[in-house]
């Protein structure tokens, strides 16, 4: 997996008392609008995630993943993880999983540009 | 009596994506690396790459960032600004007075950090330049747009903006050619890439054959994934091989001349630089005499765009090409 195509972070996988709680990193050489990336989809081993009440969590802010389109003027920076926080969801810490997560990215200089970034990994719950 | 400097040497930190993604190095061990291994001292850095306050760098961000370029000895020639239009995708772009202000943000920015020249994009309608130019005017810092493939010196968006150009008649506005507009091939190692992913050889062919055809980019890219779709293609390796139409174009690398007395830095693009300091698709024997010939006392900053398909560490490329470019310039 090349470093810019890479979308699960290097903090992995962690259970807190807000819900399960997944790093995701940016997969472009730069730093992006939130609203011009989508999670497309998610996946835990095997079955798909609902994401309709996801918690998109970056540096100190959270809002709704459904409200992710919206966020024209908050910065990922393409050095940081964002989590993506499953309320309610729950994993044993130490437990293995396979996590497959697609993030869609739409550069806001490049009219109709969409590309896919999907990215399999098998993850220990922290 | 002027003394005539010729093309500077450097480096953009572009070049350098992989160690920055991958965290091998924070932004003041990023440019102790470059100065160390004698990469500068001209560089550029890509705003929304390497500071995390753009498009709005705080007073303190730059009074640091200034002490590290104290520090190593480097000179920030060029700052490369983006121009964010369509931040909703599929809807609207944002409005004209947004745009503008968002350009003046990030010309602020880069001035307050001490950049000499901002590198923008033809992103930003024509029609606009008016509104902007007289802001990089007062703040002292020229403007560069990027002629990028697919444009290049004959494009009509090119044309336009040169119009603008004759009409502004301004010093602060000019050129910087990227060299991927005039690759001769397509790289070896791009091709070997999509090779190690899966491609077959006849869909390389084919892609060969496509890339060379008149065109432009985007529709000889769906040219080429329909073909490889009816003739059982994966998707993966479609997408692989069709990195080639959206970073180069096989425009006459003699075609920049027409550009050079408007040029105020150049993004030197590569892939591949071999031992005996050849690069491997742009024919930079060609091109690089027309802007020492022209009067170019700019920077060249060299470009590896090799992360967007290698795993590979950019400096040893980087040391070839620079390399290279002092050869022929010599020559």
């Amino acid at each position: 997996m090349l470093p810019v195509e890479r979308v699960i972070g290097e903090e992995g996988l962690r259970a807190t008392p807000n819900g399960l709680r997944l790093a995701m990193r940016l997969p472009w050489y730069r730093s992006l609008p939130f609203s011009t990336v989508e999670v497309g989809s998610l996946s835990i081993d095997g079955e798909a995630v609902d994401l309709a009440d996801a918690v998109i969590e970056y540096d100190g802010a959270s809002w709704p993943l459904a409200a992710n389109g919206e966020q024209v003027n908050s910065f990922w920076f393409v050095r940081d993880s964002a989590f993506l926080v499953l309320p309610g969801r729950d994993l044993p810490a130490g437990s293995s999983h396979e996590v497959a997560l697609n993030i869609f990215v739409s550069p806001p200089y490049i009219p109709g540009m969409k590309r896919t970034n999907p990215q399999t990994d098998t993850l220990i719950v922290a | 009596m002027t003394q005539a400097t010729g093309p500077q040497i450097g480096v953009t930190l572009y070049s350098f994506t992989n160690e920055w993604l991958t965290r091998q190095f924070e932004l003041d061990g990023l440019l102790r690396e470059v100065a160390k291994r004698n990469l500068g001292p001209n560089i550029e850095i890509i705003g929304f790459q390497n500071f995390k306050e753009f498009p709005d760098v705080t007073d303190d961000f730059a009074a640091r960032f200034k002490d590290m370029i104290a520090e190593t000895g480097l000179n920030p020639v060029s700052c490369a600004i983006n121009s964010d239009r369509f931040l909703r995708p599929g809807q609207q772009p944002i409005d004209d007075a947004s745009l503008i202000e968002y350009h003046k943000r990030q010309l602020r920015s880069a001035k307050k950090m001490g950049f000499s020249l901002v590198r923008y994009q033809f992103a930003l309608p024509v029609e606009l330049l008016p509104e902007i130019a007289p802001y990089a005017e007062e703040l002292n810092i020229k403007m560069g747009v990027e002629v990028h493939a697919p444009m290049w010196a004959g494009h009509p968006a090119v044309k336009a903006y040169g119009e603008m150009y004759d009409r502004l008649n301004t010093p602060y506005l000019g050129w910087i050619p990227d060299f991927g507009g005039t690759a001769s091939r397509i790289p070896e190692s791009m091709l070997n890439a999509a090779r190690a992913a899966g491609a077959n050889e006849d869909l390389l062919d084919k892609l060969k054959v496509v890339w060379v055809e008149p065109g432009m980019s985007h529709e000889k890219a769906g040219r080429l994934r329909e073909w490889a779709l009816a003739n059982g293609h994966a998707p993966a390796h479609i997408q692989a091989a069709s990195l080639a139409f959206f970073i180069l174009s096989n425009n006459d690398p003699k075609s920049w001349a027409a550009l050079v007395d408007r040029t105020i830095h150049i993004h030197g693009k590569f892939y591949g630089v071999s031992e005996d300091l050849v690069e491997e698709a742009i024919e930079y024997d060609v091109i690089l005499p027309l802007f020492r010939d022209g009067g170019f006392t700019g920077t060249i900053v060299s470009e590896w765009e090799g992360h967007a398909y290698l795993g590979h560490n950019g400096f040893e490329q980087v040391a070839r090409h620079q390399a290279m470019c002092r050869k022929i310039l010599a020559s």
